[in-house]
């Protein structure tokens, strides 16, 4: 991929874990992790099911709350911080079931977007609300639903529920985006799409992306670097190629492709 | 692409034409009705409003009070409080009706929120408990169960038409207020939280602030109905908090169409007409009721407002 990783002791990076340890019971799901992500990096995250992939998007965005290590975003430390407080820091983050409004229409989600970006939740006056309809149907041009603006989000398709999740955490300017499986459960064309689009807009927009994916194409097309996780640890880290090359990485997870 | 005009922009604004429409009709029907018709407007209208405020939680912040009649009678207790015990003049207690109502929903609703789902749904239950307790047993202060009375005259001493009227101006402003809320940024927010906090809270919405202040809303348009209710009868009684008027208030939100704006109204105005009507030719109209419930339940989860927008949609598809 084009642009390498800034060198190490570069100013603060947009993500750095040290040590994160998350427990569910006897169950171990994060066994210390570090990962450290540059800013404008684009990562992946690949492992197998019960890597602890998951839980570390979600301990990162603050659903979960860790038991141990820390978390800094953009050189700023993450304690107990609900979720709400995480997204403030300029955290987004898309879920792997996609989690939308789905008794709004399809613009009206993307105009609550466009008001949470704004920061604030109160306010009384509707004309606020009218003036944001504008670059919300700006927004669904983006990622392609403007066909469906009028329609309640339950009746459109899977993916377009998808790409509505994306354009609307993209509609609360993060910094730093996290996208658990971004392409789950997708047609392969539309698969397609939907990276280069995230590709496209986090690359016009400088945005720190972390992307947990099960497409090994989609991957290795996307991800300037790849972190592997097993068993609640990072096993393995590095460029594209260098993944594609360790023996080790081939044998648990990439089922001994040459 | 941007520039086209997205059709829905007309379920953001208000139609004041039907909004003229319904006011004329109601006061009209108000001075053409003998008393003990333009009775059961009045009674319909505060019940309206007290049912649509309690529809801001039940369809749009993502709440369920199983104790809504506090904050309905705790306003009618307010008035007569202030007046009957602190002596102070008529419109002072007016005044403290809503604001006891909303004070109580700031301290209740504090609890609340701290719980979600059927656990929220408990604590409101509890909360409204101890309020029928302490109103049904502290004599001294509200009169216990012979509750209080004289303190206003009934109706301020209107005749029916013309106190329909002033509840009419009062109950018609104040749902106005309410559909202003839900359609600006605060309650595009409050639907938010309520449909799915999960998502609300990674956009930088946290729940519990929302669905407070959702909740103080809500028992301030109650202690309104309240207060009028109140004023209306000339009287208060520990029933006005108790839990016949909490389920009277969540029957109407459900027969009105759950996640629609007007649930509290055509709930309001079907559940008394079947009140004031089948309670004359038949001794179980509950009974009636309660079957109708289950039928909407089962059949038409939309409710009223459901039907009347499939109806609507039909005949707009005829004309076109």
């Amino acid at each position: 991929m084009s642009a390498a990783a800034p060198a190490p002791g570069n100013a603060a990076a947009a993500l750095e874990v040290r040590g994160l340890v998350k427990r569910f019971g006897q169950f171990v799901a994060l066994d210390g992790v570090d990962l450290k992500v540059a800013p404008r990096e684009i990562r992946a995250v690949i492992g197998p099911n019960g890597a602890g992939k998951t839980t570390l998007i979600n301990v990162l965005g603050g659903q979960l709350v860790a038991d141990g290590g820390t978390v800094e975003v953009h050189g700023r430390r993450l304690g107990r911080q609900h979720p709400h407080q995480v997204a403030k820091l300029g955290v987004g983050r898309t879920f792997q079931i996609s989690s939308t409004f789905r008794r709004m229409t399809v613009l009206d989600n993307m105009l609550y977007a466009h008001h949470a970006g704004g920061g604030r939740w109160f306010g009384l006056d509707a004309a606020r609300l009218r003036g944001l309809r504008e670059p919300a149907m700006a927004d669904l041009d983006t990622i392609g639903l403007t066909h469906c603006a009028d329609q309640v989000v339950d009746d459109v398709s899977h993916g377009d529920r998808k790409r509505l999740e994306f354009g609307m955490v993209l509609a609360t300017r993060p910094t730093l985006l996290l996208l658990d499986e971004p392409t789950a459960g997708m047609g392969l064309g539309e698969r397609q799409e939907l990276i280069e689009l995230v590709l496209s807009v986090a690359r016009d927009r400088g945005l720190t992306l972390v992307f947990v994916e099960h497409d090994i194409d989609a991957v290795f097309r996307a991800a300037e670097s790849i972190t592997v996780m097993a068993l609640g640890r990072v096993f393995a880290e590095g460029t594209p190629d260098e993944i594609a090359g360790n023996e080790e990485v081939q044998e648990i997870y990439l089922g001994g492709r040459r | 692409m941007a520039a086209e005009q997205p059709r829905r922009s007309d379920a953001w604004s208000i139609d004041w034409r039907l909004v003229a429409a319904a006011f004329v009709l109601v006061a009209v029907a108000l001075h053409l009705s003998p008393p003990l018709v333009a009775f059961a407007i009045i009674e319909v209208m505060i019940f309206a409003l007290y049912a649509s405020a309690l529809n801001l939680l039940l369809s749009y912040s993502g709440m369920v009070s199983f104790g809504h009649a506090v904050y309905f009678g705790l306003g009618a207790y307010g008035l007569a409080i202030t007046i009957a015990k602190f002596g102070w003049p008529i419109w002072a207690g007016i005044l403290a009706g809503p604001l006891t109502s909303a004070l109580f929903g700031l301290i209740y609703g504090a609890l609340c929120v701290q719980l979600t789902a059927i656990y929220a749904a408990m604590l409101t239950l509890a909360c409204a408990e101890i309020t029928f307790a302490i109103v049904f047993q502290w004599f001294d202060f509200t009169g216990g169960d012979s509750g209080i009375s004289g303190h206003v005259p009934a109706m301020l001493g209107l005749s029916p038409a013309w106190f329909g009227v002033v509840v009419l101006v009062v109950v018609t402003v104040c749902i106005l207020a309410l559909w202003r809320v839900v359609h600006a940024p605060l309650g595009l927010t409050i639907r938010a939280v309520g449909e799915n906090p999960v998502r609300a809270a990674a956009m930088g919405h946290g729940r519990k602030r929302v669905q407070l202040a959702a909740f103080v809303i809500s028992a301030f348009l109650s202690g309104v109905a309240g207060t009028l209710y109140g004023i209306f009868h000339g009287n208060v009684f520990p029933e006005y908090v108790g839990v016949l008027f909490t389920i009277d208030g969540l029957v109407m939100v459900l027969l009105g169409g759950l996640y629609s704006f007007g649930a509290g109204i055509y709930g309001a105005i079907v559940y008394k007409l079947l009140d004031n009507v089948m309670a004359h030719y038949f001794e179980y109209w509950q009974l009636v009721i309660g079957v109708i419930l289950v039928l909407v339940v089962l059949v038409s989860p939309a409710g009223i407002a459901g039907l009347v927008a499939t109806v609507v949609a039909r005949l707009r598809g005829r004309a076109a």
